[in-house]
């Protein structure tokens, strides 16, 4: 039985997310402890900023295990467990594999799509196998969910659009430049946010950046914690000339840049667009230099549109998300009902080569004396006939994982078969003949040969 | 001329080659994208035969008449095409280039079928350079077009800050220029040496050199348009817009010359 106890930033406040959280340092002990829960046979603990949750595969009945898990939360994290019952949620089986893929793939993520997720699961995935609480159905549930996540961030691109204004001027400036290698980016005014796109550009490829301040000696420090370039207030224009990106975000009551100065710097200028960022408010670049030629222009409240529309097309895509997840769950649940169906299978010609061995050793009297020739022929035939009474029903019991109905299909076989019954006494109805001393050796034949045939 | 059913089997291909690029640009779908290649590769494959057979069967290049130069200026523009969508990623040039091949193609198949007995003589010496500069170059001017009206499409939508996703869907505006400027660099190569060509061909066949209309007058039009694009661009930073309009219109005047060869 799968569970899974979690909390995450939609069902706990963060006072709480922090409390419930478990530090690196911590974590070999807390799976060493996991394990000791009762009934836990496999866990795997993922602990991030904004969620924790807790995976156990378990023998004992769903609610036993559930509070078990949950009285190991509250030993670890000195939580009450009035708390963790407010705060936290309990998945089963399914429900629980479903949950466990969705946040691989960001889509229970704060901010849908978003790419660390999957680093970190990953990550707890590793330290379960480094600390031995993984075992062979957390291993494949795991690894699973870790190619869903990959498959549904491939095919539906969930994570490709960016949702925060630094980003998205970065993800502008590609669709206009393509490689931000080799171009030149200007910051204009010191405010934080300009600072941090103009990090952005530089992490994602621009090879200058000059940083223009009022006072200089700002936009030198500035520009040293940004490996930039400081220039003077007055050379700002002159620079506009042979740089592709302008940032600027003053705190100017008025607009510091305005069309005919664009359009001044364009005619000196020989180089391809130039892509305008204005994130402060009051705006600092007079919207109509828009209009220019190659001069695309972007304010916050333009920013703020490229995001709205990236986090549109990613809930689209969390549609798609949704139904890949669902079509892997799927998947996932076939593999463990085939692992339910595997024992029985075994299970079965089991049972039924041994009432061959039984009867066959009870009929050895009657049929005389046989020569090693005639007695390997005599169990060949009845290991045939057993095979073949069995192909039937085992391709049956095979399909019923893809039919989805293992479940009923196993109990009705048992029954059919008297499988408890057989497993507790082999050939249970022995007949009204009692076996002849001649049968001895026979039994054993026939399941040494099945061993060696099968 | 081609066997009957080549080039109707070409038609096709590009029509859901052509579907088949909308679906893929539009839904990005990735099953969409595999089967266009599939699509695109065996109708170049078909194409390819039509051209060949063609030859063949007439033994001579087949750029005697209008129906063989649009056959062939086809096939050249699928390839170019090709070349754009699994070298250069551009996939949005099988929503452009490609329905101007199809056309070509389809105009070429109807001249075909109306007029089966329109052979022309051998083309030898000038006037083969000839046609082959002129027909590869304006296959580079089909691209330099279509680049220009992906830039277009790229820049409204930059400027207006709207309907985003498209340009997901598109090159960067750089590569289109890149592109595009590239492309029309050769082309304008090429249509020099066929007007140049064409010139010592009209002096050969007239023995004066004879300004008649369209075919003569509409190709030097567009020579200057590009020429003007071409040497204002490192002087004068022309590009951008202008640089697109102007690109579509000198293309214009080449189609306009494909017209009059056939009045």
């Amino acid at each position: 039985m799968l569970i899974l106890i979690g909390s995450n930033h939609r069902s706990a406040p963060v006072a709480v997310r922090e409390r419930m959280s478990f530090p690196l340092q911590k974590l070999p002990e807390a799976h060493d402890g996991l394990l000791r829960a009762e009934g836990v046979q496999e866990g795997m603990i993922l602990s991030t900023c904004n969620r924790v949750e807790i995976l156990v595969r378990s023998a004992g009945e769903a609610g036993a295990s559930a509070a078990a898990v949950k009285s190991f939360l509250a030993e670890q994290q000195n939580l009450s467990f009035e708390e963790i019952d407010r705060y936290t949620y309990q998945l089963v089986e399914g429900d629980a594999v479903r949950h466990l893929f969705s946040v691989a793939s960001g889509l229970d993520s704060m901010i849908m799509g978003e790419p660390q997720i999957l680093g970190q699961v990953k990550q707890a995935y590793q330290m379960g196998k480094e600390n031995k609480t993984i075992g062979p159905v957390l291993d494949r549930l795991l690894q699973h969910c870790l190619s869903t996540a990959k498959k549904v961030r491939t095919d539906t691109g969930i994570s490709r659009n960016a949702v925060s204004v630094a980003y998205a001027a970065v993800e502008l400036a590609r669709k206009i430049f393509g490689d931000l290698e080799g171009r030149s980016a200007m910051l204009l005014g010191a405010g934080e946010m300009g600072d941090l796109v103009g990090r952005h550009l530089v992490t994602n490829g621009a090879s200058e950046l000059i940083v223009c301040s009022r006072t200089f000696t700002n936009a030198v420090l500035r520009a040293e914690a940004m490996g930039g370039k400081a220039i003077h207030w007055e050379e700002a224009l002159d620079h506009l000339r042979r740089v592709d990106i302008l940032v600027s975000c003053t705190g100017a009551s008025h607009a510091v840049l305005e069309k005919q100065d664009v359009a001044k710097a364009l005619r000196g200028r020989r180089l391809g667009p130039l892509f305008l960022i204005d994130i402060a408010v009051p705006r600092d670049i007079d919207p109509r230099v828009n209009e220019l030629n190659n001069v695309y222009l972007y304010d916050i409240d333009a920013l703020q549109g490229v995001i709205e529309s990236n986090l549109e097309e990613r809930r689209l895509a969390a549609e798609h998300a949704k139904r890949m997840i669902g079509e892997e769950v799927m998947s996932f649940d076939r593999w463990i009902q085939s692992q339910e169906v595997t024992p029985l299978i075994v299970s079965l010609r089991e049972t039924l080569l041994e009432v061959g061995e039984y009867e066959l050793g009870r009929y050895r009297g009657r049929l005389g004396r046989l020569d090693d020739r005639q007695q390997k022929t005599v169990e060949e035939l009845t290991r045939a006939i057993i095979q073949k009474i069995l192909h039937r029903p085992i391709r049956r019991l095979r399909a019923s994982v893809d039919r989805g109905d293992t479940l009923e299909c196993t109990s009705l076989y048992r029954e059919i078969f008297g499988m408890e019954q057989l497993d507790g006494e082999a050939g249970a109805d022995p007949g009204d003949e009692a076996p002849s001393e001649a049968s001895q050796d026979g039994p054993h034949r026939l399941l040494d040969g099945r061993n060696k045939g099968a | 001329m081609a066997a009957s059913f080549l080039l109707p089997v070409t038609v096709i291909g590009y029509i859901v080659g052509i579907v088949l690029a909308i679906l893929r640009t539009v839904y990005r779908s990735r099953t969409a994208r595999r089967f266009a290649s599939i699509v695109f590769a065996v109708t170049w494959i078909f194409h390819t035969v039509a051209v060949v057979r063609e030859g063949i069967v007439e033994g001579r290049l087949p750029l005697a008449n209008m129906a063989e130069y649009l056959l062939v200026l086809g096939w050249i523009v699928l390839t170019l095409h090709l070349y754009l969508w699994y070298r250069l990623e551009v996939e949005i040039s099988g929503v452009v280039l490609l329905p101007l091949a199809a056309i070509m193609t389809f105009v070429s198949m109807e001249l075909m079928r109306s007029e089966p007995a329109r052979s022309a003589a051998t083309p030898d010496g000038w006037f083969l350079f000839h046609t082959t500069v002129s027909t590869l170059g304006m296959a580079f001017l089909s691209v330099a077009f279509a680049m220009s009206v992906i830039y277009l499409v790229q820049d409204r939508v930059l400027k207006s800050k709207k309907a985003f996703r498209l340009l997901d869907r598109l090159p960067s505006l750089q590569k289109s220029d890149q592109i595009g400027v590239r492309s029309l660099t050769v082309g304008f190569i090429l249509l020099t040496m066929g007007i140049g060509t064409g010139v010592v061909v009209n002096a050969e066949v007239h023995e004066r050199l004879v300004v008649m209309g369209a075919k003569q007058i509409f190709p030097v039009l567009a020579w200057l348009v590009f020429a003007a694009i071409l040497i204002f661009r490192p002087m004068l930073g022309f590009r951008g817009r202008k640089s697109a309009y102007l690109t579509i219109a000198g293309f214009a005047l080449g189609l306009l010359t494909v017209i009059g060869m056939t009045l």
